[in-house]
């Protein structure tokens, strides 16, 4: 079991995911791919922490790329929990070893992990932090947020790291943000979203209702309502992340850095053997359906119309948000996971899209606390950290 | 999807499926086929594509001189690389 890839710092309290760059320090993403990868420089989000005065205590064990549900196939293997899956930032931050962690959600890891792990995870707005250091996957909706004890540490290391960056052409120009933990719950709508709600097991829900009372005995307003889209949605970001994934895993090809396989006659062989030994079989598994999906016979009808699921999904979700302050859902579909086979990595992580996949097609902002998942309106991180941070106090 | 159309997507993506994948592929490939149909549940002939969920704008700067990346430091990481390539093997025969 291996929290850290690589340590930095024995008295850092910042962890940093291994798909985040550090300069200097090897970086994996969780695949035998990137064998002794060492970057050139840091990610924005890293200096603008190390900057602030703040040490970075290590690297953290990441599933290949961020893929999968929280970990579990990273090249140096799982980390678990009392025979469950755990995510390594999230068990450290639980554990007290970290004060805080950066993670890349690109389809919820990070958000599943913190939820199951008793800690906090705020994905932020789109563009609201840089993503230039990041080991791109699926650009277009994966962004840098924060793993922390509680709302008021996430908010501290978040105010740190978002703001505009020019390194990244998806940067938002506001130049700063200031998140709040103390807007308090009296008086807020809060939707629950009855196709999420429902798909979870029973166990989950019971979370997911504990966590409804308490914002009722909060003062807040809580309504089920129902989301026709959300399916759709599950189905459009696995799409879009597995297109976007397929071009940008297209350079790793064993010529200029990481790994290349010893077995090769030609450039043929190099290129193959080295992809097949060192990607595993959800990654492969990602990229051919990406390449499907964008191929000539096949765009139309899927990659075009997921694009058009996009926008579907976010002019509901903004009309959502006219009537409700949050939407409370559960943050995956189980309260424990433990370990599976690889070849039936891509449905699981898929079935799990359906309660993660709306604020990463959308760009609007998540939380995980308390076992369940909030989400705002973009630039509602305030509204989440203050929901999470009144729920923190009352226990 | 045939096995025949699967061979194509290994080879356009450079990997080498064992059978057992190429297997779980077919089976993976016919269950997103399933899932897929979700999307014609909605009318989208009035709905336009989002390709960035927040609103881009070009931004137009001076080009600015820097020092690249030292040539030592980029081969540094290369499998295997010559004094001053990356070295692969003969392309033309």
């Amino acid at each position: 079991m291996k929290y850290y890839i690589s340590e930095i710092n024995k008295d850092g309290t910042i962890a940093v995911d291994d798909t985040i760059l550090v300069k200097g320090v090897l970086c994996s993403a969780g695949s035998h791919i990137m064998d002794g990868f060492e970057p050139l420089f840091s990610a924005e989000a890293v200096e603008r922490l190390e900057k602030a005065g703040y040490k970075l205590s290590g690297k953290t064990n990441v599933g290949e790329f961020g893929l999968d549900l929280m970990g579990e196939f990273s090249y140096y293997g799982a980390v678990s929990e009392g025979g469950k899956l755990a995510g390594a930032a999230a068990a450290l931050v639980k554990k007290g070893e970290a004060k805080a962690a950066l993670n890349v959600d690109l389809n919820g890891s990070p958000r599943r992990a913190a939820a199951l792990g008793g800690v906090d995870f705020i994905k932020p707005t789109y563009g609201t932090v840089s993503r230039y250091g990041v080991i791109p996957a699926a650009c277009s909706g994966e962004q840098i947020g924060v793993t922390a004890a509680s709302a008021e540490a996430a908010a501290e290391v978040l105010g740190v790291i978002a703001g505009h960056d020019d390194k990244d052409g998806t940067s938002l120009p506001q130049a700063s943000y200031e998140y709040k933990t103390d807007e308090g719950v009296k008086g807020k709508k809060i939707a629950v979203i009855s196709e999420l709600f429902d798909a979870a097991s029973d166990e989950v829900k019971k979370t997911v209702e504990a966590y409804a009372e308490g914002l009722k005995a909060e003062g807040a307003e809580v309504k089920t309502i129902s989301l026709e889209e959300a399916k759709a949605a599950q189905l459009a970001w696995t799409v879009l992340s597995a297109a976007e994934s397929c071009n940008n895993f297209s350079r790793y090809d064993g010529v200029k850095f990481g790994y290349r396989t010893p077995d090769y006659k030609n450039i043929d062989d190099l290129y193959v053997n080295t992809r097949t030994e060192g990607l595993n079989f959800l990654t492969k598994a990602t990229v051919l359906y990406g390449s499907n999906v964008l191929s000539k016979g096949r765009y139309f009808d899927c990659y075009d119309k997921a694009l058009r699921i996009r926008r579907l999904v976010s002019e509901k979700m903004a009309e959502i948000f006219k009537e409700f302050d949050a939407v409370l859902v559960p943050a995956c579909g189980e309260a424990s996971y433990e370990e599976y086979d690889i070849k039936e990595a891509f449905e699981k992580t898929y079935k799990e899209a359906l309660f993660t996949a709306i604020p990463s097609i959308t760009g609007i902002p998540a939380m995980a606390t308390g076992g369940v998942q909030l989400m705002a309106a973009a630039f509602g991180e305030s509204t989440l950290l203050s929901v999470a941070a009144a729920m923190e106090r009352r226990g | 999807m045939t096995r025949e159309e699967l061979k194509g997507l290994e080879q356009l993506n450079e990997f080498a499926f064992k059978a057992d994948e190429a297997e779980k592929m077919l089976e993976i490939f016919g269950n997103m086929k399933g899932e897929e149909a979700v999307m014609d549940s909605f009318d989208l002939s009035n709905t336009d594509i989002m390709v960035h969920v927040m609103p881009m704008t070009n931004i137009f700067r001076e080009d600015v001189r820097q020092q690249p990346f030292a040539r030592e430091d980029l081969l540094k990481g290369a499998p295997e690389h010559t004094d001053d390539s990356w070295q692969v093997p003969r392309l033309v025969k």
